[in-house]
């Protein structure tokens, strides 16, 4: 039954279908469950099934987010949001390529700075949040710091161990050429350790999303996840829903930028992906 | 050209590596140093290139510059996976002005047409034919090679051999080459150094008077081989 609203919904997709091949388009084989979730979705709202103050109607979430934008008040959040998890993006990564570099190559570093930052690394999120507060005030310093803890972690363990992971038959090629030091990380352990590299920064960037979500439940006056917030308080649903989906969006979005930038510089890896 | 005076490498509490170790190459000579595993055979290679430091005795080049006094090549090609094949030869040079001659190298080897190839879509043969190339290209004073062909199928392994004696005849290239391989040492090699124990020690030493290019099936070959064989205790009464 769904499968035969879906055909009648959406015909323009259906002429594409027949002209790229669609079980081997990504984007038409990935929609499939989506589509077909909303779709039960906007009619088991309209049939009633389920009350509106508590799931409201993909179409009325919808029209929520466009108000919003028509409106101008949207922009001003979605802004403040992607504002605090790229700068935390930058400075979290900053910090994990200095620190992770200086425990990757060098050993007395990594003995003495690697356990701090694994106990570090054990306390929840959320638990800093009270202490940058505190520290740094409810300004945008503090939500910033928490989003760069979050990205900081990811991006510095795939670096130490995409370091200390590369061939030791490379870098002996190396030798034999008498690289110094600097010719052997910039030469072959740099773009040795690229995949692992790339992996953090992706669950970095997704792990700073998760922090600024966290920052601005709990003291921002702008941003996505304050709108949530004010969402709840305000018994509106719909804004509620809207916020998660617009962080989905945005989330998905900034993912595939660096999913992108992952396969184009790494077509030399001789693996499923690049299977041809 | 290269002097090895006195040399020990041991490890593992001298199970393992080689013992006083005397040898010496002339210019353009080919020596191959034939030996079951475990003798020390590697280990020689990677204390003549450097690789090891921990030795005892004295090793002595002609070279003028002691970074182009050795070049090696080892049993896997050890291409940059994310350096294409032209990338991959010319690694290593750093510099721009042996073009000319990182392209004529790469005719020699036959890859002209895969400069823009990644190492993955190489095959075995292929990858290895870089490798060479590519040790070839800062022109070493000696090259040393360690069981260069083991990893390749019989076919590929006798056209690269072909491959190393046309190179041996252009650039006259002093060889050190470690192999398991008889065959491909009494091809190759103007003279074969045989190793046995543990550690390893020289236990013999065989000219190969025969002119290159051989004949693989030549019956003085296989004589050679049979001596080779008795000195590596292998023949049966």
């Amino acid at each position: 039954m769904a499968s035969q609203t879906e055909a009648a919904v959406r015909p323009t997709t259906k002429k594409e279908k027949t002209t790229i091949n669609p079980l081997k388009s990504n984007v038409v084989v990935g929609s499939l469950l989506p589509v077909t979730l909303i779709i039960i979705w906007e009619m088991a709202s309209r049939g009633g099934f389920v009350e509106p103050h508590l799931l409201p109607a993909p179409t009325t979430v919808l029209e929520e987010v466009i108000t919003m934008a028509q409106e101008g008040e949207l922009w001003g959040h979605i802004w403040i949001t992607l504002y605090r998890v790229f700068a935390g993006f930058l400075l979290g990564t900053g910090a994990a390529i200095l620190l992770g570099a200086a425990t990757g190559y060098i050993k007395i570093v990594e003995r003495v700075l690697d356990p701090m930052l694994q106990a570090l690394r054990a306390i929840p999120s959320l638990a800093w949040v009270p202490l940058f507060i505190l520290w740094l005030g409810i300004g945008e310093t503090s939500k910033i710091t928490l989003v760069a803890v979050g990205v900081f972690f990811p991006v510095y363990l795939n670096l130490t161990s995409g370091i200390q992971g590369v061939d030791r038959k490379l870098i002996e090629v190396g030798r034999m050429y008498h690289f110094t030091a600097l010719q052997q990380i910039k030469r072959i352990i740099l773009p040795a350790s690229l995949p692992s590299f790339l992996v953090g920064l992706r669950s970095g960037l997704s792990l700073g999303w998760m922090f600024v979500v966290a920052a601005e439940l709990l003291g921002a006056s702008e941003g996505l996840g304050y709108l949530m917030v004010f969402g709840q308080n305000t018994s509106a649903p719909e804004l509620v829903i809207a916020s998660i989906l617009l962080f989905a969006i945005f989330g998905k979005i900034t993912d595939e930028i660096l999913k992108r930038i992952q396969t184009r510089t790494l077509k030399w890896q001789d693996n499923m992906e690049n299977a041809s | 050209m290269l002097a090895v005076e006195k040399v020990s490498r041991i490890f593992q509490g001298g199970k393992a590596g080689f013992k006083n170790v005397n040898l010496s190459l002339e210019k353009g000579e080919v020596v191959g140093v034939l030996g079951t595993s475990g003798c020390g055979k590697s280990t020689l290679l990677r204390v003549l290139s450097g690789l090891d430091e921990n030795f005892e005795g004295e090793i002595k080049t002609e070279a003028n510059d002691p970074n182009q006094a050795f070049g090696m090549m080892f049993q896997e090609p050890r291409l940059m996976p994310w350096l294409n094949v032209w990338e991959n030869i010319v690694f290593g040079t750093g510099k721009k002005d042996k073009k000319q001659e990182a392209f004529e190298l790469m005719k020699t080897v036959g890859l002209e047409g895969f400069e823009n190839h990644y190492p993955k879509d190489l095959s075995g043969g292929m990858a290895q034919r870089a490798a060479i190339a590519r040790s070839l290209l800062i022109r070493p004073e000696i090259l040393l090679l360690d069981e260069p062909f083991s990893a390749l199928d019989a076919f590929t392994k006798m056209q690269l051999q072909d491959l190393l004696l046309d190179i041996f005849e252009k650039h006259q290239t002093t060889t050190l080459l470690v192999t398991h391989d008889i065959d491909e040492a009494l091809y190759l090699c103007d003279r074969v150094i045989i190793m046995r124990g543990q550690p390893g020690r020289i236990e013999s030493q065989i000219t190969v008077e025969a002119k290159r290019p051989r004949k693989r099936g030549d019956s003085y070959l296989a004589e050679l081989k049979q001596d080779v064989l008795k000195e590596l205790d292998f023949t049966k009464e």
